[in-house]
């Protein structure tokens, strides 16, 4: 499903405009990713949980140069999903559209 | 992750920025994860704009052993929900992060070779149990090793029996041999470069070493073992001495160059992508799907060589086609075998370019050899000479 599809629908229930929901879609996207630059953790019933993660410094093979470089530090978003979410998908098929 | 902000404050925040009541804005979200959810049964993905992607990913049946038994258990193949975050989401997190550059390090695959053979510090007391042993056995035996220890160090003038004497005999020699081995270039490069700082590590490591074998010997004159112990001496010394010395040029990194870093040859090989399909929606190129779908959109040419048999202009995407897309779990360090597979991907284009379009072949070339300058080396099919010489010294 791809964003007009989860505006359309989303609009659809919950009577707002199409507009209106983007706005309310945005500004909840503004809030996380607010919440995940400021290092916090946001958890969403039902969803899951959103946290920030520092990777390690590591040392990797860059073919280009044929050398190893040291990657710095980097700060990452990690997901992990609610229980019941996580159980509810667990043997759907599967069918990307 | 240290702190997390409860659902209250969230949703008090989203209302105050939308200007909405509280009790809307509680609704409003759990429509959305509602939506989301749905949208995750029946398509498989949801895309927000500006955040990220949430979708379903098949993991194959394998197994695993039970960590209270120890036991061996079949875990089922069964679906996860991955989130794929965002450019706009992955830059903001990162931005405390963003000025730091990755920086090439000195060593080559060569180098890194020698580097993995080198026993790690941390290891040493595994090592150093022949090393030692043997030397203790030389104590006994005296005479001979000794000498070659006198010898190569100028140093004269200790007592043949005292196995004392030779400890300290070793220090010198732990101390001189890294700069007095030409043979060993990298090395001593290294140790020029290093300089006096590198030097309070080697001689730490030298003294735990004399340490081990001050015990070692009390312990060894009890016991009684004897096996021949002729293995050549400077290589017997240099072995645990070298990682001292060795490591990384600048200051601040740790002496001892970790497992964890070696590189990723270590790693079981891969033969085979996990695939998942991908349905062409009208308006959308294998730049696109490779940034939607791989993270990563200079890695496009991997779906076209997935792919062969139904795009036959990379230009030109089939509408609706069912494409098979290359699971890839990081874009940015990918494994050999991925590699490798984006580099046959930018042949095949090459190929396709040279019939199709000559003037930009040479670019699909050099672009093989980004990823893969053994294949550049080695094509797998005829190319020209002139855009071999382009791909190679561009």
């Amino acid at each position: 499903m791809n964003y007009k599809q989860l505006i359309d629908r989303l609009s659809e229930k919950s009577g707002n405009s199409k507009v209106k929901t983007k706005e309310l879609v945005q500004d909840t996207v503004d809030v996380l990713t607010k919440q995940l630059c400021d290092g916090k953790g946001v958890s969403i019933p039902d969803l899951g949980t959103f946290s920030t993660k520092v990777s390690d410094e590591k040392k990797v093979y860059n073919p280009h140069y044929d050398a190893y470089m040291m990657v710095p530090p980097k700060r990452v978003v990690e997901f992990s999903p609610a229980a019941g979410l996580k159980e509810e998908i667990k043997f759907l098929e599967t069918r990307n559209e | 992750m240290s702190e997390k902000i409860t659902f209250k404050d969230l949703v008090e925040q989203i209302s105050r920025q939308s200007n909405q009541s509280q009790s809307s804005t509680n609704s409003f979200i759990h429509e959305l994860v509602q939506i989301i959810e749905g949208g995750l049964k029946k398509n498989g993905s949801v895309s927000i704009s500006g955040f990220g992607k949430f979708e379903l990913r098949w993991m194959n049946e394998r197994t695993g052993t039970n960590p209270q038994t120890g036991e061996e258990i079949v875990i089922p193949g069964q679906n996860k929900v991955v989130f794929k975050p965002y450019k706009a989401l992955r830059e903001d997190v990162n931005k405390p992060y963003a000025s730091l550059k990755a920086r090439v390090l000195g060593d080559t695959a060569s180098n890194a070779v020698e580097e993995k053979e080198e026993p790690v510090p941390e290891e040493a007391e595994t090592i150093e149990i022949p090393f030692i042993a043997a030397k203790a056995k030389e104590v006994r035996k005296t005479s001979v090793p000794v000498d070659e220890l006198l010898i190569e160090h100028d140093n004269p003038h200790f007592p043949e029996n005292d196995p004392f004497a030779t400890l300290v005999a070793d220090e010198d020699a732990e101390a001189s041999i890294p700069a007095i081995l030409p043979n060993e270039e990298n090395v001593a490069k290294e140790v020029q470069k290093a300089g006096s700082f590198k030097w309070s590590y080697a001689a730490a490591v030298i003294i735990a070493l004399i340490a081990f074998i001050i015990l070692f010997l009390m312990f060894q004159r009890m016991g009684d073992t004897s096996a021949p112990a002729t293995a050549d001496q400077t290589e017997q010394l240099l072995t645990p001495v070298e990682p001292s010395v060795v490591p990384d040029t600048d200051a601040t990194a740790e002496p001892d160059p970790t497992p964890t870093a070696q590189p990723e040859p270590t790693s079981p090989l891969q033969t085979e992508f996990e695939i998942e399909s991908h349905t062409v929606v009208p308006g959308e190129s294998l730049w696109s799907i490779a940034e939607a779908n791989l993270g990563n959109p200079y890695l496009w040419p991997i779906i076209y060589q997935l792919n062969g048999d139904i795009i036959t202009n990379p230009n030109q995407l089939p509408a609706v086609a069912e494409l098979d897309i290359p699971i890839i779990s990081d874009p940015e360090n990918l494994n050999e075998f991925e590699r490798e597979q984006v580099a046959l991907g930018y042949f095949a284009l090459y190929d396709w370019n040279r019939e199709n379009s000559p003037e930009d072949a040479r670019f699909f070339l050099w672009a093989v050899g980004v990823f893969s300058p053994e294949l550049l080396e080695e094509p797998p099919s005829e190319v020209d000479p002139d855009d071999l010489t382009f791909a190679l010294n561009r």
